[in-house]
């Protein structure tokens, strides 16, 4: 114990005048983080939305192709994944234009799926007598769809959908491996420039949390909007 | 008003509904009553079609489905549903809308009417059920009665000729029950035709033109209220009434 204790490299363990002067380019780099995570989950949300009326869809041929997609999602690592689209693809002749442009949608398609049951899960939350009273009310699909079912089920959907946001702000990290120049890239750029990878890899982790207290504040007012109506006058 | 001819409504292998006939005029109040099973609930649940009969007809104002056999036109289900309200057991408002929002919601997205003129109409109705000051309130702010009495507004809100009512005070606790049941004998007061699913026998006497005692899917004796629940011709029916008073 006492010899780990003197193994330590005080002097590697953080350097913040390193931290300080890096903050500009990892800042810009966790740019590029958010800007993947905003429009991939936006597809992912779309994407999710029409998986979950698929998997409830009455028809086969639109719940058994939705069924599968989600397992195979759900299934199978984020990483694997980029690495099929990023380094497989080109085999067949598809090539991404950009590491971004393959990174946004290896996660929107993989987040999709966990969106998916998450949409899923909520509308089915829904009571019944919530569609029967919209029905007695003379009111078609769409519309106690939109008016009725939707708006309850977000508030339901709220909490599990950011912690998937969550997961895709840090799943933006794995892109870094088919070089796409995000936060973790930036932090192993300099890393690797320094061989300060405590002081680069604690700032990238301060930064991705900072993100995230950010998000979790955003869900908390989102929350209490829909939240609202519960035992309120 | 309303014509039912040869209903039978099945689930699975389970019939539930069996040569159902009966005839409601309009301006009348008819008590469906029966032990829990015996298809009352279901009947009515057949009348707004949210359960579809397997053969027979349902005629409502000048709106008649034949459900023998062939399929039915969307349109023809929504014909027949604009004839009828339906208040449920457990009042199902909107919980994310307030009562008025509730009231109006329906008028403003099906028939397309204008929200100012709505509010007001909705507002004079919601004076009608003793819930103007509730107005503004969520459904989960209010008493089982007061919601209840909300959707009675929000039903009426649509016009309906028929109101349908399944057992409104079967949720409530007992002292909640009489404020609902007072605005239910005030509607039939002012005319409105009502088929009402009830365990409340001494209402049933006091507002129901008549009742039909329902047992195992059919309907086993019907007639003048007090008559049916005083001087029951019917076995079944004494047996019913007698379990019920004891």
């Amino acid at each position: 114990m006492i010899e780990w204790f003197k193994n330590i490299q005080w002097e590697h363990l953080y350097d913040p005048q390193l931290a300080w002067d890096s903050l500009p380019f990892l800042l810009d780099a966790a740019k590029i983080t958010i800007f993947i995570a905003l429009i991939s989950m936006f597809f992912a949300l779309i994407l999710g939305l029409f998986l979950a009326m698929a998997r409830m869809s009455n028809f086969w041929f639109l719940r058994w192709p939705a069924r599968i997609y989600i397992s195979f999602m759900r299934g199978t690592p984020l990483l694997v994944f980029l690495f099929i689209l990023y380094y497989g693809l080109p085999v067949i002749g598809i090539q991404f234009d950009s590491p971004i442009t393959a990174g946004i949608v290896g996660i929107s398609l993989n987040f999709a799926a966990y969106n998916a049951e998450v949409i899923r899960s909520a509308l089915m939350s829904v009571s019944r007598g919530q569609w029967e009273s919209a029905a007695a009310l003379q009111m078609g699909y769409w519309q106690t769809m939109r008016r009725i079912i939707i708006p309850q089920a977000t508030r339901i959907a709220l909490p599990p959908t950011f912690n998937i946001f969550l997961d895709v702000v840090k799943g933006t990290s794995l892109a870094s491996v088919i070089t796409v120049h995000e936060l973790l890239y930036g932090a192993h750029l300099i890393a690797g420039r320094t061989y300060e990878s405590m002081t680069m890899y604690i700032t990238a982790a301060l930064i991705y949390w900072v993100i995230c207290i950010i998000i979790g504040h955003f869900q908390e007012r989102l929350e209490k909007r829909y939240n609202r109506y519960l035992n309120k006058t | 008003m309303i014509y039912v001819k040869h209903l039978k409504k099945s689930f699975g292998e389970n019939t539930v509904l069996e040569s159902i006939d009966f005839s409601v005029q309009k301006g009348e109040v008819v008590c469906l009553i029966g032990a829990s099973g015996s298809g009352k609930t279901t009947l009515l649940r057949c009348l707004n079609l949210l359960e579809l009969p397997n053969y027979g007809s349902i005629t409502i104002g000048d709106q008649a489905v034949n459900f023998s056999g062939k399929k039915l036109e969307k349109k023809e289900l929504k014909e027949l549903r604009k004839y009828s309200g339906m208040v449920f057991q457990g009042f199902h408002l909107f919980p994310h809308k307030t009562v008025i929002e509730n009231i109006i919601e329906a008028p403003l997205i099906v028939q397309r009417r204008k929200r100012d003129s709505l509010v007001i109409e909705g507002e004079k109705l919601l004076k009608k059920v003793g819930m103007f000051e509730h107005k503004d309130k969520y459904p989960d702010s209010l008493s089982g009665g007061q919601q209840q009495r909300a959707a009675i507004a929000r039903s009426l809100m649509m016009n309906p000729e028929v109101l349908l009512f399944d057992e409104p005070t079967s949720a409530l606790d007992p002292q909640l029950v009489r404020e609902v049941l007072r605005v239910i004998e005030a509607l039939a007061k002012e005319g409105q035709t009502m088929v009402i699913v009830t365990h409340e026998m001494n209402f049933a006497k006091r507002v129901a033109d008549k009742v039909f005692f329902m047992d195992e899917g059919y309907i086993v004796e019907s007639g003048n209220a007090k008559d049916v629940l005083e001087t029951p011709k019917k076995q079944r029916t004494k047996e019913f009434l007698q379990l019920l008073s004891e």
